[in-house]
C-alpha cells in the first residue's frame, strides 16, 4: 500500500482530523530553513489536541505510516523535512496558552504557541520567557523543546531546557505521557522529561509544555567594540564576564561587517575597519555598573586589545547594534555560504579558528571565510561563501569533502558539531565525530523503546 | 562663533511610561533615561557646525537633579566642548525652561542657540519660541536644513505639500527636527575625554532667576484600555454581531 492510500485509510478511521493533500500544502509543510532539500510528503495533518494526537499515532502505527512532527519548521537541519511520502503532522493548530499560575511562575501552553506570543504573555504578567530567536515570529515552542533551541541569551539565561518544568509528550506507540509535571524537585528516579527535550522528533511528539518564566533583566546597553585579534576577544570576554553580568557576548570578523553594510546600506559603525567586533549587552542596575564598564573599557585600551567603542545611548541604538550582528545570516544567504554551527570550550575558539582556517585556506582557496558567532558560549558560526566562479554542485562536493576534515579538528578539540542547530539530516552521517559509539548505540535503543516501529521522523538524528 | 545647545534628559524613547498609582505623575524610578531625541539632533548639527569650521564653541546647557549630568557627558562625548548644569529637582515649565535659559544666553553671549523642536516627555513645543520672545531675538522653528555664514543663518523647514526657508540675523534661535541629521554613536574614547571637559554647576538663584509656578498637573491617568477582539465561528456570527452588537450596518 502506497503512503497516500495509508492517509485515507487514516482519513476513514478519523474523520474529524483536518488533513491536506495538496501540492500547495505538502511543498510548504515538506521542508524547513535550510531549503536544502526537495520536500515530498503525501499529506499534512493538523492536530487540535494531545487526545487527537495520540489517536493518529496510534492508527499510523498499525498502518505503517511515517509521521514528521512538524512545529515552525524554522529549523536549519533538516529536522522537519519530510522527503520521503511521510505525512506532516503540524501543531501550529494546537496553540493556546492554557493556564498560569502565580506563585508557581509556570505557564502551561500547547506545542504550537509561537515564542513571540509567550514572550509577551510572560512580559504581560511583569515576568520574562529569555529565550530569543531570529525566528521568534514563526517558531514554535514545541519545536524549541524538540531542538533545546538556544539563541542570543544563553550565556546569561541557558537553553530551552531550563525553564522546562513539565512535558506533555505522545510516544510512537500512541502513549500519552506527563513528565516533569512542573515540579521543582522530583528525586524519584529517572528524568525523562529531559530526553524528550532535544529528541527532534525522534521519540515522540511534545503536545503541551508547562514553561517556568523568569524576571526581566533589569536596564540593558549594548557596546560595540573593535578588537584587534581573536586572542584580544575572548581575553576582552574574560575581562568583562568577571565583573559585569553579561546577557549576550557576541563576535563577528571584519569581513561579516563588510557584507552587512554593503547588503544593507548602512554606515559602518567605526571610521577604521578592525580584524573582529564584538558586541556586549549587559544589565546594569545602578549607575556605578556602567562606569565599571567603562573603566573596563580604559584597560582593554590600555593593553592594545581594542582600538575603538561605541555605547547605545538609548534603546533605539541597542536596537542598532544589534542590527550589525543579527543581520548576518539574512546577509550571507545570498552568497549560499556552506554553514557550520560547532562549538568548542571558549578557551578553545582561538585554537579552533587557527586550525580550521588551516584546512579552509587548503581546500577552499577562493572562497571567502566569515566567522561570527555566540562566541561567549563557545559557539562560531563558520560561513564559506561559494565562490562566483565555482558552481553549486562542485561547491557542495568541495564541502562534503571539507567537512570531515573540519569536524576532524572539532572533535579533536573535544567540540560540538552542531551547537545549537540539531542533527535533522544535514549532520547526521557526521554525528560519529560528535558522539562515541556507545553512545549512538543508546540513542538507538533509547529510540526503540519510545518509538518500536520507527514511524516517528524516521532517518533523522539517526540513520 | 559660540553655539549654545539646551538638552533635556527624558525617558527613553522605547520604555513603556507607566502611570504612578497615585496619579501624580509617570513613574521615572528603575526607568531608561535618555536625552531628548530633538536635542540629540541639535547637538549632532552643532558638532557639524563645529567640524566644517564653522562654529568654535559648542556649550551645553541642562536643568535638572543630579542625574541630569549623566546626559551632559553623552553630549560632551558627542563633541560638545563644555557645560553648564542648571541644579533643579522639580519638573519646571517652558517658560520657567526659557526663563533659566536667557539668563544663561545674558552671561553667556551664544551667537547661536540650537536646541530641539519639543521634548518627548511633554510634546509642549514652546520653549523655544519663548526663549526668542525672551531674549528678542529672531526665531526659526523645525529645521530640517541650516546653512550658516558670520551673520546670517538660513533655515529650511518641512511644510504641508512643501518646503519654507527662513533667513534669520544672528543671534538666533533655531529648533531642530527630526530629519536635520542622523546623530551619531558615542565612542567610548570620547566618554573617556568628555569627563575632563568642565562642567559647571549653578543653581537657579545663582542665575538671578525667580519663577512662578502658572499651572499644577491634577492628575495623570493612562488611556483606556482597549477591549480584546473575538473570533466569530463564521460569516454569519459576524454578520450578526455587526448588526446587532455593533450596530453598524442595518
Amino acid at each position: 500500500m502506497q503512503n497516500i492510500d495509508k492517509v485515507q485509510a487514516l482519513a476513514q478511521r478519523l474523520p474529524e482530523l483536518e488533513i491536506r493533500t495538496s501540492q500547495e500544502y505538502c511543498q510548504q509543510y515538506g521542508k524547513d530553513w535550510l531549503r536544502l532539500y526537495e520536500p515530498n510528503p503525501c499529506a499534512v495533518a493538523f492536530v487540535r489536541s494531545t487526545q487527537e494526537c495520540a489517536e493518529l499515532v496510534r492508527v499510523a502505527r498499525e498502518l505503517a505510516l511515517p509521521l514528521v512532527p512538524s512545529g515552525g519548521r524554522t529549523g536549519l537541519s533538516g529536522g522537519a523535512t519530510a522527503l520521503h511520502q511521510e505525512l506532516v503532522v503540524s501543531c501550529e493548530k494546537l496553540n493556546q496558552i492554557r493556564d498560569y499560575n502565580e506563585i508557581d511562575e509556570v505557564v502551561t501552553c500547547a506545542a504550537g504557541t509561537i515564542t513571540a506570543n509567550l514572550q509577551a504573555f510572560a512580559r504581560e504578567q511583569g515576568l520574562f520567557f529569555p529565550i530569543s530567536l531570529a525566528s521568534d515570529g514563526s517558531s514554535q515552542i514545541g519545536g524549541n523543546i524538540a531542538t533545546n533551541a538556544g539563541g542570543i541569551r544563553v550565556l546569561r539565561y541557558g537553553l530551552t531546557r531550563q525553564y522546562v518544568a513539565g512535558l506533555t509528550v505522545v510516544t510512537g506507540t500512541g502513549e500519552i505521557v506527563q513528565l516533569g509535571r512542573g515540579l521543582v524537585k522530583n528525586a524519584c528516579g529517572y528524568d525523562l522529561r529531559q530526553l524528550f527535550i532535544g529528541s527532534e522528533g525522534t521519540l515522540g511528539f511534545i503536545t503541551e509544555a508547562q514553561i517556568k518564566l523568569t524576571r526581566p533583566p533589569s536596564a540593558t546597553s549594548v557596546l560595540l567594540l573593535a578588537v584587534n585579534s581573536i586572542d584580544a576577544v575572548m581575553q576582552t570576554f574574560c575581562r568583562y564576564k568577571k565583573r559585569l553580568s553579561l546577557i549576550a557576548f557576541e563576535y563577528f570578523c571584519d569581513l561579516a561587517l563588510a557584507k552587512v553594510t554593503e547588503d544593507k546600506q548602512i554606515k559602518a559603525p567605526f571610521e577604521a575597519a578592525s580584524p573582529y567586533y564584538v558586541l556586549i549587552e549587559f544589565e546594569h542596575g545602578s549607575e556605578s555598573d556602567f562606569e565599571l564598564a567603562l573603566s573596563l573599557f580604559e584597560e582593554s585600551m590600555d593593553v592594545g586589545e581594542v582600538q575603538d567603542g561605541i555605547v547605545s545611548q538609548s534603546e533605539q541604538q541597542a536596537n542598532e547594534l544589534w542590527f550589525y550582528r543579527e543581520s548576518i545570516s539574512e546577509v550571507l544567504a545570498s552568497y549560499h555560504p556552506y554553514k557550520n554551527d560547532i562549538a568548542v570550550k571558549p578557551s578553545l575558539v582561538p585554537e579552533l579558528m587557527q586550525q580550521l582556517n588551516l584546512v579552509i585556506a587548503e581546500h577552499y582557496p577562493l572562497s571567502e571565510v566569515v566567522w561570527f558567532g555566540h562566541i561567549g558560549d563557545g559557539n562560531c558560526h563558520l560561513n564559506i561563501l561559494k565562490p562566483q566562479t565555482m558552481s553549486a554542485n562542485e561547491f557542495k562536493q568541495n564541502c562534503d569533502k571539507a567537512s570531515h576534515l573540519i569536524f576532524a579538528q572539532v572533535q579533536k578539540l573535544g567540540g560540538s558539531i552542531s551547537a545549537e542547530h540539531g542533527i535533522g539530516l544535514l549532520k547526521r552521517n557526521y554525528l560519529q565525530y560528535g558522539r562515541t559509539s556507545y553512545e549512538i548505540d543508546c540513542f538507538g535503543d533509547i529510540k526503540r523503546l519510545f518509538d518500536p516501529d520507527n514511524i516517528l521522523n524516521p532517518g533523522k538524528l539517526i540513520g | 562663533m559660540k553655539v549654545l545647545v539646551p538638552i533635556k534628559r527624558v525617558i527613553d524613547a522605547y520604555v513603556k511610561v507607566r502611570v504612578k498609582s497615585d496619579q501624580s505623575g509617570v513613574e521615572t524610578q528603575n526607568v531608561k533615561m535618555s536625552m531628548n531625541p530633538f536635542d540629540e539632533i541639535a547637538v549632532e548639527e552643532a558638532v557639524r557646525l563645529k567640524e566644517a569650521g564653522k562654529v568654535s564653541e559648542i556649550l551645553i546647557v541642562s536643568i535638572g537633579d543630579k542625574s541630569t549630568q549623566e546626559t551632559i557627558r553623552t553630549a560632551l562625548a558627542l563633541g560638545g566642548d563644555r557645560a553648564i548644569h542648571v541644579q533643579s529637582d522639580d519638573a519646571l515649565e517652558p517658560l520657567s525652561v526659557a526663563k533659566c535659559l536667557q539668563a544663561v544666553i545674558k552671561n553667556e553671549n551664544p551667537h547661536l542657540i540650537l536646541m530641539g523642536k519639543q521634548a518627548i516627555d511633554d510634546d509642549c513645543n514652546q520653549t523655544g519660541q519663548m526663549l526668542a520672545a525672551l531674549c528678542d531675538l529672531p526665531q526659526a522653528t523645525f529645521a530640517s536644513n541650516i546653512e550658516l555664514n558670520d551673520s546670517e543663518a538660513t533655515v529650511t523647514s518641512e511644510v504641508d505639500g512643501g518646503l519654507l526657508t527662513v533667513k534669520v540675523s544672528l543671534p538666533a534661535v533655531v529648533t531642530t527636527d527630526l530629519r536635520l541629521n542622523e546623530p551619531r554613536y558615542v565612542s567610548l574614547p570620547n566618554i573617556m575625554k568628555a569627563k575632563r571637559k568642565p562642567l559647571e554647576e549653578v543653581t537657579i538663584e545663582s542665575l538671578g532667576v525667580t519663577l512662578k509656578q502658572h499651572q499644577k498637573v491634577l492628575k495623570v491617568t493612562e488611556p483606556p484600555k482597549r477591549e480584546a477582539g473575538i473570533k466569530v465561528d463564521g460569516v454569519d456570527a459576524l454578520l450578526d454581531k455587526l448588526r446587532n452588537e455593533a450596530k453598524v450596518i442595518g
